[in-house]
């Protein structure tokens, strides 16, 4: 635990510094990883955790940060209790979708969650009188002190701490801990008294939540929102994320952002093919580090120490 | 009366797999349900627990109707079960997959900022110990041997600490000392925790040995439910399932 908490501690302190020594570009950049890596974790809570791939992540971010836009710039609401609004809106329409989600399983489950998400996505971009359409929702100000996007960077990073924070503690719970059985054995899970469609509904749901705090924190950085923000290929990210860090290790789908985001924000300044070079990582990682990188260097370690303690580690299968 | 069924009967399509089987089950009694392949035994076994729902007929369970009743509910009233095929968590380790069967039953799997491995640690040690697998706590799922595995599920039935437990063929594939040590090893549980033990089985010496009371299925329905004697004198059962030789 000390072990592992070291380097731990060294990004917070790193992180907390970070103003200091980036320049604007890249303290955006950060920003964004970090919000992206909320949405990622929120997304890998499904994912990783309860073993089933939500293909419409970006819906609850996008509903997140429409609610956080529209209550802010039509109706002047307190930045806060928008806030507040970006995290229940999504959690309300995720208890909608997810009741019809959770009765399926696997490739059907995605298909579903795609289906979903785009739903949302077209009434947003079609609805033009009330969302504004494909122009998006633009002047969306943070108040007072918080309109300096170095105060607004600490604001993201504790929000991004603290949801981090009780994601960890959720997955250790007896409840993360049942997600995880579900995962690794539905009908065994169910016949020890579990209702799984339960279950599943509520992982859902508190996944939503995240996901619209991650879009309700952005928005006011970035100042605007677009319909964009719901599309599937917005949902896609943190799939790519997780699958690249690595989905069965906490920090996994979080490295993966990073690295996506980073490069993103590199790459761009000298070539347009980036979609290219993301997918020959993702390939690469795919075929190298199967468990993604975090996932692959767990692995490693296991085995080294499993050499370590002698005769341990042995297994021994028959049929 | 502790477990009824009334002309419990299950049809797939136009085969009747169980037909009309009324049986009682005594609290406390080791029961076997025997029977040749296809004979109803796991079909029967899955309308007990929720697995299947009934074309027809009644399941009682402390004069209770739990006919209709989805399987998780089951669990919750104490009747759990193992599978046929050995149903356990692959990639969480021996203790966890305890852990999680005592979660399930003590109703604390709602908790969301607890950490998990706090809670009922002693429960889990002691059952671990009782089936003799304390060694191996911290291995995963799929790294025991096959009759370890076997011996797992039994462990993660008994965190449900269940009243009633179905145990699904519980020594197929094993070698003839491992099939003896799992029979004490249940008959044992049976006597210390009081518990119920409804199983099927196709090897006879084992179910004669044990079983307290002993039902014969043969294509779907019951032909003879009684002691071993009366089993084994039963005409019937002679003629379709023991050939003879017992």
């Amino acid at each position: 635990m000390i072990k592992r908490g070291w380097w731990l501690l060294l990004l917070i302190i790193a992180s907390l510094i970070a103003p200091a020594i980036l320049s604007e570009f890249y303290l955006t950049v950060l920003c964004e990883a970090l919000v992206m890596s909320l949405l990622a974790l929120s997304f890998n809570l499904l994912f990783g955790y309860m073993g089933q791939l939500s293909f419409g992540q970006a819906a609850f971010y996008g509903l997140g940060g429409y609610a956080v836009a529209m209550l802010i710039t039509k109706l002047q609401f307190n930045f806060w209790l928008s806030l507040l609004a970006g995290i229940l809106l999504p959690s309300l329409i995720g208890l909608l979708v997810g009741y019809f989600c959770v009765r399926l399983r696997g490739i059907y489950f995605a298909i579903l969650t795609l289906a979903f998400g785009q739903l949302i996505f077209f009434i947003v971009y079609k609805w033009h009188d009330f969302t504004g359409g494909d122009d998006g929702i633009q002047g969306v100000f943070p108040p007072g002190i918080m309109k300096n996007p170095i105060v607004y960077y600490y604001f993201i990073l504790f929000i991004f701490l603290a949801s981090a924070f009780i994601l960890w503690r959720i997955i250790h719970s007896p409840f993360g801990q049942t997600i995880k059985s579900m995962r690794e054995n539905t009908e065994r899970t169910e016949f020890l008294g579990i209702h799984i469609a339960r279950y599943q509904l509520i992982t859902f749901v508190i996944a939503a939540a995240f996901a619209g705090l991650a879009g309700a924190i952005w928005v006011p950085f970035y100042r605007s929102v677009a319909p964009s923000y719901l599309m599937w290929i917005k949902s896609g990210e943190p799939v790519m994320a997780a699958i690249l860090g690595g989905p069965n290790v906490f920090f996994g789908p979080i490295l993966g952002m990073f690295i996506m985001t980073f490069f993103h924000a590199w790459v761009l300044g000298f070539t347009y093919f980036w979609p290219v070079i993301m997918g020959a990582m993702i390939l690469t990682i795919i075929f190298l580090l199967p468990g993604g990188i975090l996932g692959f260097a767990q692995e490693k370690l296991k085995e080294r120490r499993e050499k370590n303690e002698f005769g341990k580690g042995t297994t021994l299968k028959c049929f | 009366m502790f477990l009824k069924t009334e002309q419990i009967t299950k049809d797939f399509g136009k085969l009747r797999a169980v037909n009309e089987v009324s049986l009682d089950i005594r609290k406390g009694d080791i029961h076997a349900i025997i029977g040749p392949n296809g004979a109803g035994k796991s079909t029967y076994f899955n309308l007990v627990t929720g697995y299947h729902q009934a074309s027809a007929g009644k399941v009682l369970f402390k004069d209770q109707e739990i006919t209709h009743l989805p399987a998780f509910k089951r669990c919750k009233l104490g009747i759990t079960r193992s599978f046929q095929i050995t149903s356990i968590y692959p990639k969480l380790t021996v203790y966890e997959s305890v852990l999680m069967a005592l979660l399930s039953h003590r109703k604390v799997t709602l908790k969301f900022f607890s950490s998990a491995k706090k809670f009922f640690k002693e429960e889990v040690w002691h059952i671990l110990e009782d089936v003799g697998l304390a060694e191996q706590a911290n291995v995963m799922g799929d790294s025991i041997s096959h009759g370890d595995k076997k011996r797992l599920e039994l462990a993660i039935t008994l965190g449900t600490e269940p009243e009633l437990l179905l145990l699904d063929e519980p020594t197929c594939g094993m070698s003839t000392e491992e099939t003896e040590t799992t029979m004490d090893l249940i008959s044992k549980l049976s006597r210390e925790r009081g518990i119920t033990i409804l199983f099927t089985e196709h090897d006879m010496s084992v179910v004669f040995g044990i079983a307290k009371r002993i039902s014969v299925l043969h294509q779907g329905t019951l032909i003879a439910d009684g002691s071993a004697q009366e089993v084994r004198a039963s005409e019937e059962v002679q003629k379709v399932y023991l050939g003879g030789a017992a």
